[in-house]
């Protein structure tokens, strides 16, 4: 029997532990949508009670924690789904724009005919190809035509224009590439510089007890923001720090930064990562960084090898056919194309300028044989085995196809990761996401509890009065 | 599964998202009629596509190789038919002067007409090509008169000079299909594509022979027309027979292949819709369920979503 002084504490302690807990559910409500908030709980338990001769007696209650109602694996899980998403993500990005670049798409109905609807590429290096070669049959059935041969210096300089601003696309994109990765490399210093900040108020904070919330949340955050950019692995260390390493490299031990990254130019002038103290070259198995690097180092450079070796193999088979020729004035000797790859491809100015001194003819005395510009027709149906023994046009086509695989799997991946991530952050939501009716009823199961507690107080008030009017009566 | 009203906000959001993003794809597809536009779309469906298009640009250039080789064998064929009358007529006063009744002024008159033939035979032989302006029997060397005639102080032609050459162009009218329908003027190496009016594989030498013939006819020698230009000209109106067959198997070739040239259009463009159109009736359904579903996913979404304790509480 501890009497009415004891049951008026033994009020106030609920009192205390209701509003508690009614500041917990308001806190929860106020960050129903807060990003990456983790729903708090309060844990409510029995004060040690009183041995009495009837037997134990209670003597209220007290808060023994608020706690953050967390699934460590699905945190876990969410990082490296991050790291796969991120990965995916930069691939499309860079795949996305070569595709732009390659400007090889089909534009709308240009037409009808009997057997359906017709289509037609824009402007595409495709049919620039096939309207060369066509330019050219049109000079050998018309080798003196002085339309045809300007027809065919159009039909040139298109290509060589097409080439030339494929060749800068791709240049411009590898450009925007390494700078991207050089952002990424900037946020995620900053990001480990953050979770060690935050390692170290976690650790102050905890350090007397109770656990640091919103500063756990945070961190989470970050380390979430840092798998999209590149994948990491961690691990908890003393007073509830998170270790952070790359590519087997520790940059985040407790509250200290242990290194940080940087980009460093490789042997093809492309930005790689490495530790920036340590110097140590990282090899990046996840995230937009590695995206980014895999597109540009894989896709892109094939794609860009390859418009330069189609240009290439162009300048040399046309060149030695055309050199060998003679104009309509007799000159021979001169090239079709100058330059040696797709950025440098340009129409010899001198047969731009005038087009009868395009050597389409055979032999010196007759301006009317069509001998050489038959032949360079004809190499559109030629085995070139520069080009792996196709055409010049099934080269390229296969070099669109391939890009449109891999911009496809790309594109199939973010579809299929983004469900995951989807369904990994339901799975997070229903462990630590706030539900608004859920502490509603919380809420009010706290005001009953907080209600019924006034209500002891003031019954033992007026049991006080009474014993006290007692007295004096 | 406790489901939280982000996760629910969150799942309503991308599910919008996706039946949108379905709306617009099916939209697009139905505006442009096209069910690929990008690579991406459809990789192995846009190499074909690329492929039959520059198939398609490759016919369209062959059938225009078609139609300028058809008018040029036509013009070649006009010339024909003048050489084969003037070959006729050659022939004729040559058997009239070997019938033997012809006095010395008659054959003149007939070396007179024969003169004539001649001029109008050198004249078809610098015949030049109405579009393009160059000589058609030139062989390539085409863009002077092959025949330059060597006359007397009467002004009477009593030779000509052959300026061109011997080689005739290859014109591509299908893919590893070339054909020609020139034919040089004087071929005299034995090998290649017969000449017109000089050729040594046949003995044709029309206008050195309309030469002779009218000299013979103007000297009076009616045993040299008997015996020797009768039978000269008939080598080259046989020859000239020969260039109209050829001209004739050249037209009816060209003529097959046009044929082909617009059948291959035909089913390439057929393959490029297959590969590349979007199916109308099949994309229009799609989009009518995309669409269903969105409206679907609106209403039940915003119905769900009003539901709260809070409308319950007082």
């Amino acid at each position: 029997m501890f009497g009415l002084l004891g049951t008026l504490n033994l009020a106030a302690s609920s009192l205390q532990a209701q509003m508690t807990g009614l500041e917990v559910s308001g806190q929860n409500l106020a960050n129903v949508n807060t990003t990456g908030y983790t729903r708090q709980r309060v844990n409510l338990g029995t004060t040690t009670d009183i041995g009495t001769a009837d037997g134990p007696q209670g003597t209220g209650v007290e808060v023994t924690s608020i706690e953050q109602t967390v699934n460590a694996l699905l945190n876990s899980q969410i990082q490296n789904q991050n790291s796969v998403s991120g990965y995916w993500n930069g691939q499309q990005t860079a795949l996305q724009s070569a595709q732009d670049g390659l400007n090889e798409f089909l534009s709308g109905a240009s037409g009808s005919s009997s057997t359906g609807t017709t289509t037609d590429s824009s402007s595409g290096l495709s049919s620039q190809l096939s309207g060369f070669f066509d330019a050219a049959q049109a000079v050998a059935t018309s080798p003196t035509s002085t339309s045809a041969r300007q027809t065919l210096i159009s039909a040139a300089q298109s290509l060589t224009t097409s080439f030339n601003q494929i060749s800068d696309q791709f240049s411009s994109l590898n450009t925007s590439l390494n700078a991207s990765l050089s952002g990424n490399v900037t946020s995620a210093n900053q990001l480990l510089t953050d979770i060690a900040g935050l390692n170290k108020q976690i650790s102050t904070s905890e350090f007397s007890g109770g656990n640091a919330n919103d500063l756990r949340d945070e961190r989470e955050q970050d380390l979430e923001n840092l798998g999209s950019l590149v994948s990491f692995s961690s691990s908890t260390g003393a007073n509830g720090s998170v270790n952070v390493a790359i590519g087997g490299q520790t940059l985040v031990s407790g509250d200290q930064v242990a290194d940080t990254l940087q980009t460093y130019s490789g042997t093809n002038g492309n930005l790689y990562v490495q530790t920036a103290a340590g110097g140590v070259p990282l090899t990046l198995t996840g995230g937009s960084m590695q995206g980014t690097i895999a597109a540009r180092d894989g896709t892109l450079a094939t794609l860009q090898s390859g418009v330069d070796t189609l240009a290439g193999t162009l300048i040399t088979q046309v060149n030695a056919l055309h050199s060998a020729g003679y104009s309509m004035t007799g000159s021979t000797g001169a090239n079709f194309f100058n330059g040696s790859n797709a950025g440098t491809i340009t129409v010899n100015a001198a047969l731009a300028a005038n087009p009868s001194l395009i050597q389409a003819s055979g032999s010196a005395t007759a301006t009317g044989d069509n001998t050489v510009a038959l032949q360079i027709a004809q190499l559109a149906s030629a085995n070139e085995t520069a080009l792996g023994g196709q055409t010049f046009q099934a080269s390229y086509t296969q070099m669109v196809g391939a890009m449109g695989d891999d911009l496809q799997t790309a594109n199939d991946q973010v579809s299929s990761q983004s469900s995951v991530s989807q369904m990994l952050a339901t799975q997070q939501s229903s462990v630590s996401g706030v539900s608004v009716d859920e502490e509603m009823t919380n809420l009010m199961s706290f005001q009953k509890a907080y209600e019924a507690s006034s209500e002891l107080v003031q019954t033992v008030n007026a049991m006080l009065e009474t014993t006290i009017q007692m007295k004096t009566s | 599964m406790r489901v939280t009203d982000s996760a629910f906000n969150s799942s309503f959001i991308n599910q919008l998202n996706g039946l949108t993003s379905q709306q617009y794809n099916l939209q697009n597809q139905v505006t442009t009629g096209l069910r690929i536009q990008a690579p991406s779309d459809d990789p192995g469906a846009m190499e074909d596509t690329l492929n039959d298009q520059a198939n398609v640009a490759a016919q369209t250039q062959y059938g225009n190789n078609i139609t300028t080789l058809q008018t040029r064998a036509t013009s070649i064929y006009t010339v024909l038919q003048s050489l084969q009358a003037a070959s006729s007529q050659a022939g004729e006063y040559a058997t009239s002067a070997g019938n033997g009744v012809q006095d010395p002024s008659a054959l003149q008159t007939d070396g007179s007409e024969v003169n004539g033939l001649l001029n109008q035979v050198v004249a078809l032989a610098n015949t030049q090509d109405p579009s393009t302006g160059q000589y058609l029997f030139g062989g390539t060397a085409s863009s002077q008169p092959p025949f330059v005639a060597t006359k007397d102080a009467n002004g009477n032609i009593t030779g000509v000079t052959y300026q061109g050459n011997a080689t005739v162009n290859q014109t591509d009218i299908g893919s590893g299909v070339s054909v020609t329908v020139d034919i040089p003027g004087a071929n005299t190496t034995g090998t290649g594509a017969r000449g017109l009016f000089t050729d040594s594989q046949s003995g044709a030498d029309f206008i050195n022979h309309l030469i002779s013939l009218r000299d013979d006819l103007n000297s009076g020698n009616a045993a040299a027309v008997t015996t020797t230009d009768s039978a000269n000209l008939q080598k080259d109106e046989d020859n000239i027979t020969y260039q109209v067959a050829n001209n004739g198997v050249a037209q009816t070739h060209l003529d097959a292949a046009s044929t082909l040239v617009t059948n291959n259009s035909t089913s390439l463009n057929t393959m490029i819709s297959n590969s590349s159109s979007a199916n109308m009736v099949q994309t229009m359904v799609q989009l009518n369920a995309a669409q269903n579903a969105y409206q679907a996913a609106l209403e039940s979404g915003v119905k769900v979503m009003q539901l709260s304790i809070l409308n319950y509480l007082s």
